[in-house]
């Protein structure tokens, strides 16, 4: 399933998803968005060819923002599922790693509604179709009646052994954590980078290890900040370069010295400012945007450094799931009534 | 009423008896009273504070869940609280502020450490942590708030059943007593005061007719003696 047949196509796919990024919503779009209410919004997205299929789709199921986040999440889906069947070959394992994020998602949201005794039809409008299962696979995981059946449904793919592993300790302890923790894991193993060597792909697997630093860091200060005795090596993300676990295990109990090491590190210019006012008691948000935000830059300057590579469509995948939060966050703000300086200090806009 | 009662002395010694007690249960009333009103101002401070401490969180937890809503998705939220199946549990004793039976309420399992809240740390957002504390800290207060309330409402009924007893011994039950105490002690005095002239009435009678004997017996002692001076 981590493979299909065929040489690398990124000329091909790059073409299309050039094409796709050109209709993305740009600052102005946002601005005007910011100034309407939930439902001109939902109309404002009808008019735009992105997400007037999938309005259209859903408008007599859902309204309000429910209508906008369950639009915007399907179309996530129909985008990416468009890209992975135009990738073959290397450019197609490359994508699908990244994009298995949403399986991961999936999988943890059916293991979350069995838990919750939530009903099949509530489980899968929230599954967010965008990664590398069929449909045929997510079926059989909404069909599932217990957590050992979802185990077993997936015990082919990667996330089978990981949770087989994990299955025992959840049945000790009653709880989803060692579960969960098993799937995000085995999406974070497979986003490895060791086997991404080559010029083109030096750019790639530099963003993936920023990524995976980041959630290292934001993890560590997570952590810090919970006081919970629990060992930070359990939450080490293997394939970063900031930390490895044992570095982690010392600096959680020293937050000043976490902040000096990311400080001093390739990302310090980028995050000084944010590290600056992580005093303690501060919340993590504002670093943890500015940690999105300094990703979503790096990404997009992958796309102009080799525009014949598998970059130009990661960064592509990052801006349209920015768009897709930017949304989210400016209708689910205005439903709450928040003031566009509120949602405008929440968006991530380049 | 003062008419209902008997005007005798053994009446009058209850009611003075009864007096007696009421100014001693009144005194200790208006204490228990003036007691429970100390006690409830520092509950009213305390109470106010709790007030603000729910507003304040209240109005911090749904600014924090509305951001994550935003942020997040309301689909990923939903799922991190749904990965939770623990409740908090509260138990309830009691304890005696002055005579005033109060709930003293305990709480366990509210707050909870990042790994007992159910959904994974490395697939979830500080966005979601700060939220899930946000609402701990208000389940909190809200816990400290319904105790320190009961307990005021408590209180509260409890000084207005005090003050109503002190206000009906005060303006009713001793105004009576003493109007039936002053009634009987009226009437005992009359009652007094009429045997005392009954008795002077008796006295003058005897009197009049020890008068009388005496003044037939000097009659009849005269009679006798001009009896014999004719016989001679």
């Amino acid at each position: 399933m981590s493979s299909r047949a065929g040489s690398s196509n990124p000329e091909y796919v790059n073409a299309r998803v050039r094409s796709r990024r050109g209709a993305l919503f740009d600052d102005d779009d946002y601005r005007k968005m910011l100034r309407m209410g939930p439902a001109e919004i939902a109309r404002y997205l009808e008019e735009s060819p992105a997400y007037e299929e999938e309005i259209n789709a859903l408008g007599s199921r859902f309204s309000g923002v429910d209508l906008i986040e369950y639009a915007l999440n399907r179309s996530l889906a129909d985008d990416f599922n468009d890209i992975l069947d135009w990738c073959q070959g290397r450019l197609y394992d490359l994508v699908a790693r990244y994009l298995r994020q949403f399986d991961a998602w999936n999988v943890k949201t059916v293991l979350r509604g069995l838990y919750a005794d939530a009903d099949r039809e509530t489980v899968d409008v929230d599954l967010i179709r965008a990664g590398e299962f069929d449909e045929r696979r997510l079926t059989r995981l909404l069909d599932a009646a217990t957590i050992e059946d979802v185990v077993e449904v997936l015990s082919d793919t990667i996330f089978g052994d990981p949770l087989e592993a994990a299955y025992e300790e959840y049945e000790e302890t009653g709880v989803l954590v060692p579960l969960e923790n098993a799937v995000d894991r085995a999406y974070y193993g497979r986003l490895s980078t060791q086997d991404l060597r080559g010029e083109a792909l030096v750019e790639y697997r530099e963003f993936l290890e920023a990524e995976i630093d980041f959630r290292n860091a934001i993890n560590a200060l997570r952590l810090a900040r919970s006081g919970a005795d629990i060992d930070p090596a359990e939450y080490f993300i293997d394939g970063g370069t900031l930390f490895s676990a044992a570095d982690l295990r010392g600096l959680v109990g020293s937050p000043d010295e976490l902040a000096d090491r990311i400080r001093e590190s390739r990302y310090g210019e980028e995050l000084s400012t944010p590290l600056s006012t992580l005093d303690e008691g501060t919340s993590l948000i504002a670093f943890e945007r500015a940690m999105e935000a300094s990703l979503l830059e790096y990404a997009d300057s992958l796309g102009r450094i080799h525009p014949v590579s598998v970059t130009p469509v990661v960064s592509y995948i990052l801006a349209k799931q920015r768009e897709v939060e930017n949304i989210r966050a400016i209708a689910r703000g205005k439903e709450a009534g928040l003031s566009e300086d509120e949602i405008e200090d929440e968006l991530v806009i380049l | 009423m003062a008419e209902d009662v008997k005007p005798t002395r053994k009446n009058l010694m209850e009611i003075e008896d009864r007096i007696d007690l009421s100014e001693r249960g009144h005194d200790t009333l208006e204490q228990k009273r003036d007691g429970l009103i100390m006690e409830f101002m520092d509950i009213l401070d305390q109470a106010q504070d709790v007030r603000d401490d729910v507003e304040t969180n209240y109005e911090v937890a749904q600014s924090k869940i509305n951001k994550a809503r935003a942020m997040e998705g309301d689909v990923a939220v939903r799922g991190a609280a749904a990965a939770l199946k623990e409740h908090p549990e509260i138990t309830s004793q009691s304890k005696n502020i002055m005579g005033v039976v109060v709930p003293q309420i305990e709480s366990s399992k509210v707050r909870k450490d990042l790994d007992e809240r159910g959904y994974g740390l490395l697939g979830s957002s500080a966005r979601i942590d700060e939220a899930a504390d946000a609402y701990e800290e208000l389940l909190e207060s809200i816990i400290l708030a319904a105790e320190v309330e009961t307990a005021m409402k408590k209180m509260l009924t409890e000084i207005e059943t005090t003050k109503r007893r002190v206000n009906a011994l005060e303006f009713k039950l001793l105004p009576d007593l003493r109007e039936n105490q002053e009634f009987i002690e009226q009437k005992l005095e009359e009652q007094e005061r009429e045997e005392i002239f009954r008795l002077k009435k008796i006295k003058a009678k005897k009197e009049e007719e020890e008068k009388l004997e005496a003044e037939e017996a000097r009659e009849e002692a005269e009679l006798g003696e001009q009896k014999v001076t004719a016989d001679d």
